[in-house]
C-alpha cells in the first residue's frame, strides 16, 4: 500500500477556483499544512487556499499543483513552498523558520505527512518501521512542538492531526503505521490538555478509506468489500476530509478539543 | 535599568497580566517561581521561554539552563551579547 496522504487526487480546483462549501475567511490566517504536495495533503492545502487563507506547505519533491499553486498570481503572495524532508529535523526546523520569516505567527498546523509501508510485522524491516514512525509520529512532534511555541508566543491557535481509523480499528498489514496514528491520537489528547487554556484546540481527523489511496494500495476485492460496509456507500474524498480540517480550526469552534473525529462515511459506526 | 532588562522586565509582567496577576510585582531580583516569587507554573515557564526566543531569537530555556530570578535571564543576554562583541 502506498502512503495514503500521498497519492494522487482528481483535480480539486474548480475552473472558478472556489470549492463549493468553502468558508470565508474573515482576515486570511497563517496555515501550515505539511505534506501538502498531493493526495489529501493536496486537497486541504487547495481548500484553505480557495477561503483566502495563506498557506504554506512542504514536501520532499515538488509537484504539478505545487508549481500551479507557484505560478498562480491569485496566490502570489500567500503560498509558500519549501522542499523538505520533515523527517529530518534539521529540514523540518528549516521549514518552519522560512514560514515565520515570511509571516512571523502561525494560526493554523495540519500535521498531515504521513508514509505507510504495508506488510505483516514477522517480516517487516527495521528500516520501514523507523520510516514509518520518523515521520508519522516524531516530525509531527518536532515541529508540533515549534509551532506551539509560536501559537503561546501569539495567544493561541488551531491544530489537527491527520490520524486514520487503522490506528482506531487496525488493518491487517498496516500494524506499524496503525501504531502511530494510535500515538497520534494520544498525543492530541495530552497536547489539548496542556495547551487549552492557551486558546490553542488540538484535535485529530481519524480519516477513513480515500479513492486516492485504495487505487494504489488495495486489489478491486477488497475495494468493494469496504464499500459494501461503508453505509455512505463510497469511498471518501480528499474533500471530505478537507471540510472537516476546516470545520474543526473555524475560530468559533474553540470548545472542541482533545478529540478524534472519524470521518470514513460510517464505516467503523 | 538598560534596555535590555527593561524589554525583559516588560515581558515578564505583560506574561503575568496574560494570566490576570498583575497584582504581581516584577523587579530583576525576582524569583521566577514559587509562592515568594512570581509563581509561574510549567506552562507559563513555556509561554515565557517562547516569547522571550520570539524576541530575542534565542532563550536561556532552549539552551538547557534553568534561570531562577529575571536577574538570570538579563545575564544570559548579556553574556550572549558579550560573547559577540
Amino acid at each position: 500500500m502506498t502512503n495514503p496522504e500521498s497519492s494522487s487526487p482528481p483535480p480539486l480546483r474548480s475552473s472558478a477556483g472556489q470549492l463549493p462549501g468553502a468558508p470565508e475567511s474573515a482576515a486570511p490566517r497563517t496555515v501550515i499544512i505539511t505534506g501538502g504536495s498531493r493526495g489529501l495533503g493536496e486537497g486541504i492545502v487547495q481548500h484553505f487556499l480557495d477561503a483566502g487563507d495563506r498557506v504554506a506547505t512542504c514536501a520532499r519533491s515538488e509537484t504539478d499543483a505545487v508549481r500551479a499553486w507557484q505560478s498562480d498570481p491569485a496566490y502570489a503572495d500567500r503560498f509558500l513552498f519549501r522542499k523538505a524532508d520533515m523527517a529530518d529535523r534539521d529540514q523540518c526546523t528549516g521549514f518552519f523558520k522560512d514560514v515565520v520569516a515570511e509571516w512571523k505567527s502561525v494560526d493554523v498546523l495540519v500535521n498531515n505527512a504521513g508514509v505507510a509501508r504495508d506488510g505483516i510485522l514477522a517480516l517487516f524491516s527495521d528500516e520501514d518501521s523507523d520510516t514509518v514512525i520518523d515521520l508519522n509520529l516524531k516530525a509531527t512532534i518536532h515541529l508540533t512542538k515549534q509551532v506551539v511555541r509560536n501559537m503561546l508566543a501569539h495567544g493561541g491557535g488551531r491544530i489537527v492531526n491527520i490520524s486514520s481509523i487503522t490506528g482506531l480499528t487496525g488493518y491487517r498489514g498496516l500494524s506499524v503505521y496503525g501504531a502511530t496514528k494510535a500515538a497520534l491520537d494520544g498525543f492530541t489528547r495530552g497536547l489539548a490538555r496542556e495547551v487549552g487554556s492557551r486558546k490553542i484546540t488540538v484535535n485529530s481527523i481519524a480519516s477513513g478509506y480515500l479513492k486516492t489511496e485504495m487505487s494504489h494500495g488495495l486489489d478491486d476485492g477488497q475495494l468493494n468489500q469496504i464499500i459494501r460496509r461503508t453505509p455512505a456507500g463510497r469511498l471518501g474524498d480528499p474533500e471530505d476530509i478537507a471540510r472537516a480540517v476546516s470545520f474543526l480550526v473555524d475560530p468559533a469552534n474553540d470548545w472542541i478539543t482533545g478529540q478524534v473525529l472519524v470521518i470514513d462515511g460510517g464505516l467503523t459506526a | 535599568m538598560n534596555d535590555i532588562e527593561s524589554r525583559i522586565v516588560t515581558i515578564v509582567t505583560e506574561l503575568l497580566e496574560r494570566s490576570d496577576r498583575e497584582d504581581k510585582t516584577v523587579s530583576l531580583g525576582a524569583t521566577l517561581h514559587g509562592e515568594d516569587g512570581l509563581g509561574l507554573d510549567s506552562l507559563e515557564t513555556a509561554e515565557l521561554s517562547a516569547i522571550l526566543e520570539d524576541e530575542f531569537g534565542t532563550d536561556p530555556f532552549g539552551a538547557g539552563l534553568l534561570p531562577e530570578t529575571v536577574t538570570d535571564i538579563v545575564a544570559f543576554y548579556a553574556d550572549a551579547t558579550a560573547a559577540s562583541a
